[in-house]
C-alpha cells in the first residue's frame, strides 16, 4: 500500500511535468495554425515571423496581395510585451488585421472591431469590458479566446495591426511577416516559409526547456521504477521461503517469475491510476496548463507496465536463485 | 511404483572449508507400502537424504531410483515434473503460504501442475476433509494450530497423489496434544503404491514404522575385547566421515590426525604420541569421525581400540 501511494505521488509529478511538455509542444503548432495561413512571407534572412528582428515595410503587404496565386495576405505584428490588470505580467502581443488572418476564435464576448479593443487568451485576468494596459497603453477587453498561449504558456493579447505597430514600432507601418493563403513567391527582399518552418523556428528557443522537462520526467519514471523495484525486491526476500517451497514442489519457473512481475505491474498500474488524480492536483500549482489527454493516459499505462516489469527484475533474479533446500530449514 | 533403491550414495559438501561427507557409499531399499523412519543425531544427514529423495539436492555420487525413475539424473522439465508428481514433501516448519487459506494452499500446487480450476478446488476440499479440516479450509494458517497446519501441509503433499511422501521432522513443531492425529495420518498414508519416508528424532513414531534406518550408531555401554591394530607407515586407521565405536590409544609409533579440506588438501590437527588417546568423540556422541587417523609417514604404528565403557574404566572415570 505504501508502495502504491509513494509511487503514485512520483508518477503524478512525472505525469504533470510530462503534461507540461505536451502542452508546450502542442501550443506552438496551435498558435501557428490559429492564423489560418498557408505560407508566411518574411524579410530575407529572417528565420520566422515570431522570432525575427528583421521587419517588412507596409508596401510589402500590398505587393504580396497583388501577386498571382495569393488569395489573401495580411500583415502580422508579433512581439513580447507587458500587460497590467492590477499587476504587471509578461504577455505575447499579436497584431492582426481585424477579421483577417490571425483573428482568434471567440469563446466569450466578441471579436475586436476597432482600434483600442483587444481579445485575450487564458492567463489574462482582466474580464470582458474591463481595461487592460498593454505596453503602457490602455485597451478595452472585448472578448476572450480559449487559444493563443505560446512560449511556455505565456498569455497572448490580440489587437489590430495599427495598435500593435503603435506599441512596438511607435506607429511606423512595419510588420514581422505576412500571413498568406494561396501561394506566394519570394522577392529580392523577402522569403516564403511554410507553416512547418514557422513552427520549427518558434520551437527552437523552447528546445532547451523542453529537454529539461523530458529529462526530469524520465528521472521521475526511473525513481518510480526504483521504488517499485525495491518493494518487489524486499517482498521477494521476505518470500524466499515461499519461493523455495514452490521450487521444491516443482512449480514452473514461469509461475514464480510471472507472479512477481504481475505483482510489480499491478502496483505500477494502480499507482498510475492514482497518479492521474495526483497530476491534476500538481497541475494546479504549475504556471501553465499540464495537458494529459488520452495519449497521455495511454502512454502512462504503457510506461507503468514497462516500469513494473523492469522493477521486478531484481526480485525475479532473487527468486530464481533461491535454493529450494531453504524450504527444509526448521 | 515405487520401490526405492539407493545405491552407493555419496554426498560431500564443503562446510567452513572442510569436506563433510554425511553419506559415503550408502545403500537402502524400501518397498511399496513402507513407512520408513530415518533416525539419527542432528547433523547426521536425515534431511539431506530426504532432500536427495525429493531431488532438491544432487548427490556427489551414486544413484537413487524411485520406481523406474533415476532421480539423480533429472534436469529441467523432468526434474520439475518429478517434484510435482512423484514426490510430496511435508516440511518441519509447515511452510504454508500465510496469505492463502488452507484450501488455497492445497489448491495452488495443483493449479501450478496444470489441474483445472474446478477439479483442483474439489480435490483440495476432499483432501482437507480427509485430514479432518473440512471446517477450517477457509482459515489462513495464522488461524490454525500447529497440528492443523501440519495436516494442511500433508494434504498439500498429497494433492497430486504422489507415490512417495517425504516428511522432515513432521512432529517437531507440535505439542503432544497435536502429535497424535499427525502420526495416525502419516501411518495411513503408507499403503500399497506409496512409500512414506520420515526423518525424525521422535521415537514415539517407532512403533508405526515398517522400516527404521539408523543413520548413526547409537552410543552403547557394551564391552568387547580390545582391538590391537598394527599400521604400516602412512596406513589409514579410520577416515573422516566414517562411523566408529572405539577409542584408540597409541602403543607405539605416531598417529597423524588430519582433516580433509573441500579443495582436496589436508589440515594436520595433531600428532598423537604413545600413551595418548584419540577418537573418543564419535563413539561418545554417535557422530561420524571428524578427522582421518593414520600412521605417520616416518614409520609404522601400533594402536589399541577400546569400547567407550572399557576406555573409561581404564582412565578411571565413573560410568553412568
Amino acid at each position: 500500500m505504501i508502495a502504491i501511494v509513494v509511487t503514485s505521488l512520483v508518477f503524478g509529478i512525472a505525469l504533470a511535468i510530462d503534461g507540461m511538455r505536451r502542452s508546450v509542444q502542442s501550443e506552438t503548432p496551435a498558435i501557428v495554425a490559429l492564423f489560418g495561413a498557408d505560407q508566411w512571407v518574411v524579410a530575407k534572412g529572417a528565420t520566422g515571423p515570431f522570432t525575427t528582428t528583421r521587419v517588412l515595410g507596409a508596401d510589402t503587404e500590398q505587393a504580396v496581395r497583388g501577386a498571382s496565386g495569393v488569395r489573401r495576405a495580411d500583415a502580422v505584428v508579433l512581439s513580447r510585451t507587458v500587460i497590467d490588470a492590477g499587476s504587471p505580467k509578461d504577455a505575447n502581443l499579436v497584431g492582426h488585421r481585424l477579421g483577417g488572418l490571425g483573428s482568434p476564435p471567440i469563446s466569450e464576448g466578441r471579436a475586436a472591431k476597432t482600434s483600442g479593443e483587444v481579445v485575450v487568451s487564458p492567463g489574462v485576468s482582466a474580464t470582458v469590458g474591463r481595461q487592460l494596459l498593454v505596453g503602457g497603453t490602455p485597451f478595452t477587453v472585448v472578448g476572450k479566446t480559449s487559444e493563443g498561449r505560446y512560449y511556455f504558456g505565456i498569455p497572448t493579447v490580440f489587437m489590430s495591426v495599427p495598435d500593435a505597430q503603435e506599441i512596438v514600432f511607435k506607429g511606423q507601418p512595419l510588420a514581422m511577416g505576412i500571413a498568406v493563403t494561396g501561394t506566394a513567391k519570394p522577392s529580392a527582399d523577402t522569403a516564403v516559409l511554410t507553416n512547418d518552418q514557422v513552427v520549427s523556428d518558434l520551437n527552437r528557443p523552447l528546445a532547451g526547456g523542453v529537454q529539461s522537462i523530458v529529462v526530469t520526467a524520465v528521472l521521475l519514471w526511473l525513481i518510480a521504477a526504483g521504488i517499485i523495484g525495491l518493494i518487489v525486491y524486499l517482498s521477494a526476500i521476505e518470500r524466499m521461503r515461499d519461493f523455495a517451497v514452490f521450487k521444491a514442489t516443482g512449480a514452473p519457473t514461469r509461475i514464480i517469475v510471472g507472479g512477481l512481475m504481475l505483482q510489480a505491474v499491478i502496483v505500477s498500474l494502480v499507482a498510475a491510476l492514482l497518479a492521474v488524480g495526483v497530476s491534476k492536483l500538481v497541475g494546479l500549482g504549475l504556471p501553465f496548463p499540464s495537458e494529459l489527454g488520452v495519449a497521455g493516459i495511454a502512454q502512462l499505462v504503457v510506461i507503468s507496465v514497462v516500469v513494473g516489469v523492469l522493477a521486478s527484475l531484481a526480485g525475479v533474479r532473487r527468486a530464481l536463485t533461491t535454493d529450494p533446500a531453504v524450504a527444509f530449514g526448521g | 511404483m515405487p520401490d526405492i533403491r539407493i545405491r552407493d550414495l555419496t554426498m560431500e559438501y564443503s562446510s567452513g572449508g572442510y569436506a563433510v561427507r554425511p553419506f559415503d557409499h550408502f545403500d537402502l531399499d524400501l518397498s511399496t507400502g513402507d513407512l520408513a523412519l530415518l533416525l539419527g543425531a542432528s547433523g547426521c544427514g536425515k534431511t539431506t537424504l530426504l532432500s536427495m529423495l525429493a531431488s532438491i539436492l544432487t548427490p556427489t555420487d551414486g544413484s537413487i531410483h524411485v520406481g523406474d525413475i533415476e532421480v539423480t539424473g533429472l534436469k529441467g522439465a523432468d526434474l520439475a515434473e518429478y517434484r510435482r508428481r512423484t514426490v510430496g514433501v511435508v516440511f518441519q516448519a509447515f511452510n504454508l503460504i500465510p496469505s492463502l487459506t488452507a484450501q488455497e494452499n492445497v489448491y495452488v500446487g495443483m493449479r501450478n501442475a496444470g489441474v483445472d480450476r474446478k477439479a483442483a478446488k474439489a480435490r483440495s476440499a476432499e483432501l482437507l476433509a480427509m485430514v479432518g479440516l473440512e471446517e477450517r479450509m477457509h482459515h489462513r494458517p495464522g488461524k490454525l494450530s500447529g497440528g492443523q497446519q501440519q495436516r494442511v501441509a500433508i494434504a498439500r503433499a498429497l494433492a497430486l497423489d504422489p507415490p512417495l511422501i517425504v516428511a522432515d521432522e513432521p512432529t517437531a513443531s507440535l505439542d503432544y496434544m497435536q502429535v497424535d492425529g499427525v502420526i495416525r495420518l502419516l501411518r495411513e498414508l503408507a499403503a500399497p503404491g506409496r512409500v512414506v519416508v520420515i526423518a525424525t528424532h521422535d521415537e514415539r513414531l517407532l512403533p508405526l514404522a515398517d522400516r527404521v534406518v539408523e543413520l548413526t550408531p547409537r552410543p552403547t555401554n557394551e564391552t568387547r575385547p580390545p582391538e590391537r591394530v598394527e599400521l604400516a607407515a602412512g596406513e589409514v586407521l579410520f577416515r573422516q566421515g566414517a562411523f566408529g565405536d572405539l577409542v584408540y590409544e597409541v602403543d607405539a609409533g605416531r598417529i597423524d590426525i588430519v582433516q580433509e579440506m573441500a579443495d582436496g588438501g589436508e589440515n594436520q590437527l595433531a600428532v598423537v604420541e604413545p600413551g595418548n588417546y584419540f577418537g573418543e568423540l564419535a563413539p561418545m556422541f554417535g557422530l561420524q569421525r571428524s578427522a582421518t587417523a593414520r600412521a605417520s609417514a616416518d614409520g609404522p604404528a601400533v594402536v589399541t581400540g577400546y569400547t567407550l565403557r572399557d576406555f573409561r574404566a581404564r582412565r578411571g572415570e565413573v560410568l553412568q
